[in-house]
């Protein structure tokens, strides 16, 4: 589903090359759950945004759902970030003015769905995680973990087929973060492939698959029998 | 997605109130100074009769002094000299023609109530009213025959019909000027070409006259001068028949002219007139008739000031440094906005669609710096108008076209201002902002 080779990424300053990705190789199958933990400036972030379509890289191969996304355009790009990527976020990032509904209500703008497919999507991914009832409140009515729970809503209500969670309990307590986490153990058993990057040894042992990143290059630990992915370290 | 775009614009509107303020003010500021120049430039520069602007012809002969001309650089009267007026009316060599000049006449109305009062004439021949369109709302122009047997008939205004008679079709009837009886033959409806364009000599933007009678009568009744007399020569005599005989200039002189033919072949008329003239020890200088149409006219008679003009290129140069200071701030505004625009791309939304947004969020603000600085424009005609106590009065009216032009303008400038800033907002990696949430 999304196969990474030989994926290389490096940052330049005036005077200094970093390497934050190198010969980075990674092939994720249908189902899975990722943890991808790693020491902080490892590149992990730098992976999900790649990942997720947000960043370029510099050589290497990239196929996501057996497309290649080398030499896509802004527009083919942002199509498939919107219709195969779902993505969650440490600090939410919701948006402060508008109300749940209209948050929710953001992939499916630029999906192009009418107004009724996308009420019937935003009450189902809303009414997913126990938010159905608060359509009209706003962002900073909420709780943080409930706050997150809208996040996860607002990726799932496109459908996606890969969610993208970068540190999604970082800004939660250790109650929270466990909620959040079981709801995306339910998500993933429901055939959404999650890649969740977290510094929470914790956490990532309960997704299938464990991946270490340690300055750019990627290694798997098999955290129990739901690994299945053929992973080919560099 | 247009309801959806302008929504989410009005949100980020309201999400920095006192900044979305600041820059529909400098927009307003910008759109009310510049539309206050461009009013009153358009209305002084607009064609006052555009139906026969190109047939209308102002004639000038040069019957000035040998020593200097009438103006710099080399410039011909603008009036003539009652016996070339009268002359050119005699041979009668264009389609229409009309000789004019203004005076000064005592009306004593009917009315007990109403005490005399001086009412400003305008002289003319009876071509003036179907040459100019004069629009009538009972009766008409005199006959041509009034013209030559110098009858006693009048045209008023309308303000002036309204004034002697309440506004009641006063055709017919007769009316004390001077001390002698003039047979109402016409009302005009309300009618104000601005400019006004026959005659600029006492003031392109001056009231209309208040009554209309044969030019002639100016001789029969020895009516004094209402408008601009020149002199270059001394009257050999104190007497009104002097004066009239005299090189002094004190009348507008209009020809409708149908073709270049005609155009030519009055010009040649106007040439030989004068040549003739010379063998009678008249007219100095060499030949320099001139034939302008209206707008020529209106140009050589500069009824747009150097003044109104160099106020229009300042208050443009002003629209400008309000466009600058409004580019700054949308640019703070937009890029404080690019962490929501990362997350708008990171779920889904391409370049194309964020610019559209901001552009139509540049629009919004544009409206509203439009509709505000209509009404500060409105404001600004209206001190105009006070600043040069009502000289000015109709030329610091809005009109559609102009308010059409406003809003227009408000627009375009503010979504040029938005170009760089709408740029620089989407253009950023998204990446990288959400890096840094």
């Amino acid at each position: 589903m999304l196969v990474m080779q030989q994926l290389t990424k490096k940052f330049r300053t005036d005077d200094v090359e970093t390497h934050a990705l190198r010969d980075f190789n990674l092939n994720v199958n249908e189902g899975d759950f990722i943890a991808v933990t790693g020491p902080s400036g490892s590149g992990k972030t730098t992976f999900l945004t790649i990942a997720g379509l947000l960043e370029d890289f510099d050589s290497g191969s990239y196929q996501l759902d057996g497309e290649s996304v080398q030499g896509l355009n802004d527009k083919a790009l942002s199509r498939l970030r919107n219709e195969k990527i779902g993505f969650i976020f440490q600090s939410f990032n919701l948006i402060a003015d508008l109300n749940l509904f209209d948050n929710v209500d953001l992939p499916l703008r630029y999906r192009g769905f009418n107004a009724a497919e996308r009420k019937r999507r935003i009450e189902q991914s809303l009414e997913l995680v126990g938010l159905q009832h608060r359509l009209k409140h706003l962002p900073t009515q909420l709780s943080g973990g409930q706050q997150q729970r809208v996040a996860i809503a607002r990726a799932l209500a496109g459908e996606p087929r890969f969610l993208l969670a970068d540190e999604p309990t970082g800004n939660l307590d250790s109650q929270m973060a466990q909620s959040v986490m079981a709801l995306l153990e339910q998500i993933n058993q429901r055939g959404t492939t999650i890649v969740m990057v977290t510094h929470d040894s914790e956490l990532a042992k309960r997704a299938s698959r464990n991946l270490v990143i340690r300055d750019g290059r990627a290694s798997e630990q098999v955290v129990n029998q739901r690994a299945v992915s053929q992973f080919a370290s560099a | 997605m247009f309801s959806y775009y302008l929504r989410q614009s009005l949100i980020s509107l309201k999400r920095n109130p006192i900044l979305s303020l600041l820059m529909v003010m400098a927009i307003a500021l910008g759109i009310a100074a510049a539309m206050t120049t461009i009013t009153v430039n358009y209305l002084m520069s607009a064609d006052p009769i555009p139906s026969k602007s190109d047939r209308l012809f102002y004639v000038q002969l040069d019957s000035w002094s040998a020593d200097e001309p009438f103006l710099e650089p080399n410039q011909p009267p603008d009036q003539l000299t009652w016996r070339d007026a009268t002359e050119l009316m005699r041979a009668a060599k264009a389609e229409r023609q009309s000789a004019m000049a203004t005076s000064m006449m005592v009306i004593e109305p009917d009315v007990a109530q109403q005490k005399p009062f001086s009412a400003s004439v305008r002289l003319a021949y009876s071509d003036f009213f179907p040459m100019f369109n004069v629009p009538f709302q009972y009766g008409q122009g005199w006959h041509s025959d009034a013209d030559q047997s110098r009858q006693l008939v009048v045209v008023l205004s309308h303000d002036m019909n309204e004034r002697l008679f309440g506004g009641e079709n006063s055709v017919g009837q007769s009316l004390r000027m001077g001390g002698r009886l003039f047979q109402i033959v016409g009302v005009m409806q309300p009618w104000q070409p601005r400019p006004r364009f026959f005659d600029v000599t006492t003031g392109a933007f001056a009231d209309m006259n208040d009554v209309y009678v044969p030019f002639l009568l100016k001789e029969a009744l020895t009516l004094p001068n209402g408008g601009n007399n020149n002199c270059w020569k001394p009257l050999p005599d104190a007497t009104f028949q002097a004066y009239l005989n005299s090189e002094c200039i004190s009348n507008q002189f209009w020809v409708e002219l149908s073709d270049q033919q005609a155009v030519a072949d009055y010009q040649r008329f106007l040439d030989n007139y004068v040549t003739e003239q010379k063998k009678l020890g008249r007219f100095p200088r060499p030949l320099n008739n001139h034939l302008s149409d209206v707008m020529s006219w209106m140009e050589k008679q500069q009824v747009v000031s150097d003044d109104a003009q160099i106020m229009m290129y300042m208050a443009l140069m002003f629209l400008l440094v309000c466009l600058l200071n409004t580019v700054a701030l949308l640019l703070a505004k937009f890029l404080g906005k690019t962490p929501e625009i990362a997350l708008r791309r990171a779920l889904g939304a391409n370049r194309r669609q964020l610019m559209q947004q901001h552009v139509l969020e540049t629009a919004c603000i544009g409206i509203a710096g439009g509709v505000l600085g209509l009404v500060l424009t409105w404001l600004g005609l209206l001190g105009v108008e006070r600043l040069y106590q009502g000289n000015l009065k109709d030329l610091t009216q809005l009109d559609l076209p102009l308010l059409g032009m406003g809003m227009l303008l408000a627009l375009v400038a503010a979504i040029l201002a938005g170009l760089y800033p709408t740029w620089r907002a989407c253009a950023i990696a998204p990446a990288g902002q959400l890096k840094t949430q």
